[in-house]
C-alpha cells in the first residue's frame, strides 16, 4: 500500500510539472489549425531568409537559418498565422531571462561587416567601436 | 600638360577629404543603476524625417520597439542596422564609435538622434538631438535620463 502511495505521488508530481511546462508555451494553437511546414518555408523564403531547419519549440514553429544579410537567425513563428513571435540573432546570447544584454556576452559583430548603403556612410568604410 | 596633371592631382587630393570624414561619436552613460542600455543613433533631416541609422547598441531585435522614435521611423527593419549593430552599453560606461561619414551631413540641417531604452525603466526616445554642424563638433551635449553626455568629433 505504501509503495502504491509513493508511486501515485510521484506520478502526480510528474503530471503537475508537465502542466506547468505546457503553460510556458510561446504559441498556443490547436494542432488542427497548424499550417504545414511548406507554408513556413515559403514565408521564410519570402523574407529573403535561407532555411536550414524548421522545428517546433514552445508550441511554435522555429526557423533556423540565415537572413538576407547572411546573419544566423532563429525565428519563432505562430503556427496558425505565421506571424513572427520572436526573432533572435544567433550571435546574441540565448538566455531569454537575461537582461537587455551584457557587453561581454553580447559582443559587436567583428570581421568584414559593412554599414548599410543609406547614403550616410562612405561606401566600403568600416565602423570602429570601443566600449 | 604637366600643369594640368598637377592641378588634377591637387584637386583630387583636396576633394577626397571633402567627400568623407572620419567622425568619432562618443556617448557616456550616467550611473542610472540599471542593466545595459540599448541605444539607436540615427540621422534625420531638418524636418525630422529619418535618413538612416549610424549605430545600434544592443543585439536583440525584440527590444528595438522600445527605441520608439527609431522604431516608428524604420518599422523596426533590421536591414537598417545590418553591419552597424553592437553590444548594449552598461551604466556609467562609454560607447565610442568612429565612422566614415559623408561630408554632406554637416552644416546641411541634419540632426543626430539617440533613442535610449533600459529594461524595466522608462523608454527615452530622442534623448539626445543634436544638429550636425562643424561648429558644434567636440562640444558635449547632455542627455536626459541615461546619457550623461554625447560628443561628435571631426
Amino acid at each position: 500500500m505504501k509503495k502504491y502511495l509513493i508511486a501515485t505521488t510521484f506520478l502526480a508530481g510528474i503530471a503537475a510539472a508537465g502542466v506547468a511546462l505546457a503553460d510556458d508555451d510561446d504559441c498556443n494553437v490547436a494542432m488542427s489549425n497548424w499550417q504545414p511546414r511548406e507554408a513556413v518555408k515559403a514565408m521564410a523564403e519570402a523574407q529573403g531568409w535561407s532555411v536550414r531547419r524548421i522545428k517546433t519549440d514552445d508550441g511554435c514553429y522555429e526557423i533556423d537559418g540565415r537572413d538576407a544579410q547572411g546573419r544566423e537567425i532563429e525565428v519563432k513563428v505562430d503556427p496558425g498565422t505565421l506571424a513572427i513571435v520572436e526573432m533572435e540573432y544567433e550571435d546574441d546570447d540565448d538566455d531569454d531571462d537575461d537582461d537587455y544584454g551584457e557587453s561581454r556576452q553580447n559582443a559587436a559583430p567583428a570581421g568584414s561587416v559593412a554599414p548599410p548603403d543609406n547614403g550616410l556612410f562612405t561606401p566600403g568604410s568600416k565602423p570602429v567601436v570601443k566600449q | 600638360m604637366k600643369t594640368l596633371l598637377a592641378t588634377l592631382a591637387l584637386t583630387t587630393a583636396l576633394s577626397a577629404p571633402a567627400l568623407a570624414a572620419p567622425v568619432t561619436l562618443t556617448t557616456n552613460l550616467s550611473n542610472y543603476g540599471g542593466d545595459g542600455a540599448y541605444l539607436a543613433l540615427y540621422v534625420t533631416d531638418s524636418k525630422g524625417v529619418y535618413k538612416g541609422s549610424l549605430w545600434m547598441a544592443g543585439g536583440k531585435a525584440k527590444y528595438y520597439k522600445h527605441l520608439s522614435d527609431w522604431n516608428r521611423a524604420t518599422g523596426g527593419n533590421t536591414a537598417e542596422i545590418s553591419g552597424i549593430t553592437g553590444a548594449s552599453v552598461g551604466a556609467g560606461r562609454q560607447l565610442k564609435i568612429t565612422l566614415d561619414l559623408a561630408d554632406a551631413l554637416f552644416d546641411a540641417g541634419y540632426e543626430l538622434h539617440i533613442d535610449a531604452a533600459v529594461e524595466d525603466f522608462r523608454d527615452s526616445p530622442s534623448e539626445v538631438v543634436v544638429p550636425l554642424t562643424r561648429a558644434g563638433a567636440n562640444k558635449p551635449v547632455a542627455g536626459r535620463h541615461y546619457i550623461q553626455d554625447f560628443t561628435y568629433g571631426l
